[in-house]
């Protein structure tokens, strides 16, 4: 049920829905597939990542931006009405406890899934543990969920494109840099696929365990179609499709084949 | 009083005429926790082939107009994990289950039919014939009479199980193909399966499939499955028929069955609202009680 479309950052809304089985049981990392509408077109539910759930009162929220005729049928959903949704679905982030400092690489729109993680994470840190936080956009006012990671007390290091703000550069430049530091280091990545493929190269050179969160187009939501399929290294030295939305779509760097 | 949605396609019975299609509600047990796999008329699992298939580069799919394109290419994990993995679990539902039987060539179907035959469990073969036949360039085994006379006499001899062919849109008439099928042994005929398709992306200049060209499915192909399935029922009256294409609500189905056919498959609605094929065996009851009818039959083919 919907509770409120919250009006966010970079023009995008957060829609908060009232479910209690998916507020308790989601884990950062994982999404739910939406479906506003009844008819067939637009045909494909959505998955959208959880940017916060709070089993207490029973409620979790994502975020969207009104860009199609989805997501215009999405922002028109009334308080109080019904929003079809499967999940919690897929796998989720696991926090490296051996590391000193996790490292969440959010790019664009990437950054909800990293801002669940990084609330469940704070709670749990050790003394000499540490949150830092890389984000990546194309402009300043494009930067997501400034305020929720600052609330933590995590440390935030921003690159923009055209240097709005922070860094003038890629996101991918910050982690380069971080990752010489003297700091046993683990990754946590959500953002543009040709990001990943960075973020993963940077951490296998140098052994940092990293995680992924890739996006592929997704059907079903529940491993039915084979749609969403992810290309994967097998043990045997081989090559397999794995589902982005079960297996998926938090992977390990090292098991992702880029090709 | 309950109306009777038993039907009887040749020696396939069917508690009620609702069934998933294939490739469309995985290997059968994908949506147990969703679905009450009880309650469905049949299942017809993923496509199998002889080995396994890794299937096509991404992008596999892409959304249309009220509809999607596919290009899976077939990816399965093999007739022998079907048969020793799936099947003993899948069978605990009482449910019959029909194994969609695909190859890139005659002896491969032959092969794989024969497996799932010899297992015992599985209540009918559906012939995938919209592969691409290695033989002659990968055109699709259903385009020609020839081929699809080939695949079926071949099955046919291979098995006692009821055989279904399942028929390809993608030829100007679609009676000659249903006919050489049919004398060549198959029992049911099943219709249509996806419509070949392209779509492009003009922000990145590409084809929005990595493999260029898909299957149409979803509700943008309701006309074309129901034109065929009257084509079809015209030239061949006598043969059980099952129709899919574009099904996402129990008028859709009804409609199917108003045009002749035994029993209706959903097929990509099952993405959108896993739970359909069981409303749709509700909503059946519930016509046919507003209606006044206690049986099925009573609506078959009563638009000609």
């Amino acid at each position: 049920m919907v509770v409120e479309h919250r009006r966010r950052e970079a023009n995008l809304y957060e829609l908060i829905l009232h479910a209690p089985p998916i507020a308790q049981s989601a884990t950062p990392g994982q999404f739910v597939m939406l479906r506003p509408m009844r008819t067939h077109a637009p045909l494909w539910r959505r998955p959208y990542s959880i940017l916060r759930a709070n089993p207490d009162k029973g409620v979790f929220s994502v975020l969207y931006s009104v860009q199609s005729a989805f997501t215009e049928l999405l922002s028109m959903k009334p308080i109080g009405s019904t929003v079809q949704t499967l999940g919690p679905l897929g796998s989720y982030f696991q926090p490296v406890r051996s590391a000193r400092r996790h490292i969440l690489v959010a790019g664009g729109v990437g950054a909800p899934p990293l801002c669940f993680f990084a609330a469940r994470l704070a709670p749990t840190l050790q003394a000499d543990e540490r949150i830092l936080i890389l984000e990546g956009a194309r402009t300043a006012d494009l930067l997501i969920g400034m305020d929720e990671f600052r609330a933590l007390g995590a440390e935030v290091r921003i690159a923009t494109d055209d240097g709005s703000k922070g860094y003038q550069g890629y996101v991918t430049d910050l982690l380069a840099a971080a990752l010489n530091e003297p700091v046993e280091s683990a990754v946590y990545a959500c953002g543009p696929n040709r990001m990943l493929r960075v973020v993963a190269q940077l951490c296998l050179e140098r052994g940092v365990p990293c995680q992924i969160s890739l996006d592929a187009p997704m059907p079903c939501g529940m491993g039915v179609c084979l749609g969403c399929a992810v290309k994967v290294n097998t043990p045997d030295g081989g090559a397999w499709y794995k589902r982005a939305c079960v297996e998926g779509p938090v992977f390990w760097a090292e098991e992702v084949c880029w090709e | 009083m309950t109306p009777d949605l038993r039907v009887n396609l040749g020696s396939l019975a069917l508690r009620n005429p609702v069934m998933v299609a294939a490739g469309t509600f995985g290997y059968g047990l994908e949506y147990r926790d969703l679905v009450d796999l009880s309650q469905l008329g049949a299942i017809v699992t993923k496509s199998l082939t002889l080995a396994p298939r890794m299937g096509n580069l991404p992008p596999r799919v892409a959304e249309t107009p009220a509809g999607m394109l596919n290009a899976i290419g077939l990816q399965n994990d093999g007739v022998d994990a079907f048969v020793l993995e799936t099947l003993p679990r899948l069978r605990d539902y009482g449910t019959p289950i029909i194994a969609s039987v695909a190859g890139e060539t005659v002896e491969e179907y032959v092969v794989v039919a024969e497996k799932l035959s010899r297992t015992g469990g599985v209540a009918a073969l559906e012939l995938n014939l919209s592969c691409p036949n290695q033989a002659r360039g990968g055109i699709e085994f259903g385009v020609s009479p020839e081929l699809t006379a080939q695949v079926v006499a071949a099955v046919r001899q291979a098995t006692d199980l009821p055989l279904i062919a399942k028929l390809t849109p993608n030829v100007g008439d679609i009676t000659p193909i249903a006919q050489a099928a049919v004398q060549a042994g198959a029992d049911i005929l099943c219709l249509i399966n996806t419509v070949l398709g392209v779509a492009v992306d003009a922000r990145t200049r590409q084809f929005r499939l990595a493999s260029k060209m898909g299957g149409l499915s979803g509700p943008a192909v309701k006309p074309i499955a129901q034109y065929h399935l009257w084509r079809v029922r015209q030239a061949l009256p006598e043969t059980p028929l099952i129709g899919v294409g574009g099904i996402s609500s129990v008028e859709d189905a009804i409609e199917f069955i108003l045009l002749g056919a035994h029993a209706i498959q959903i097929g990509t609605a099952n993405y959108v609202q896993p739970t359909l094929a069981q409303e749709i065996v509700q909503g059946l009851a519930e016509y046919l009680m507003e209606s006044g009818l206690n049986h099925i039959e009573a609506i078959r083919g009563v638009v000609m």
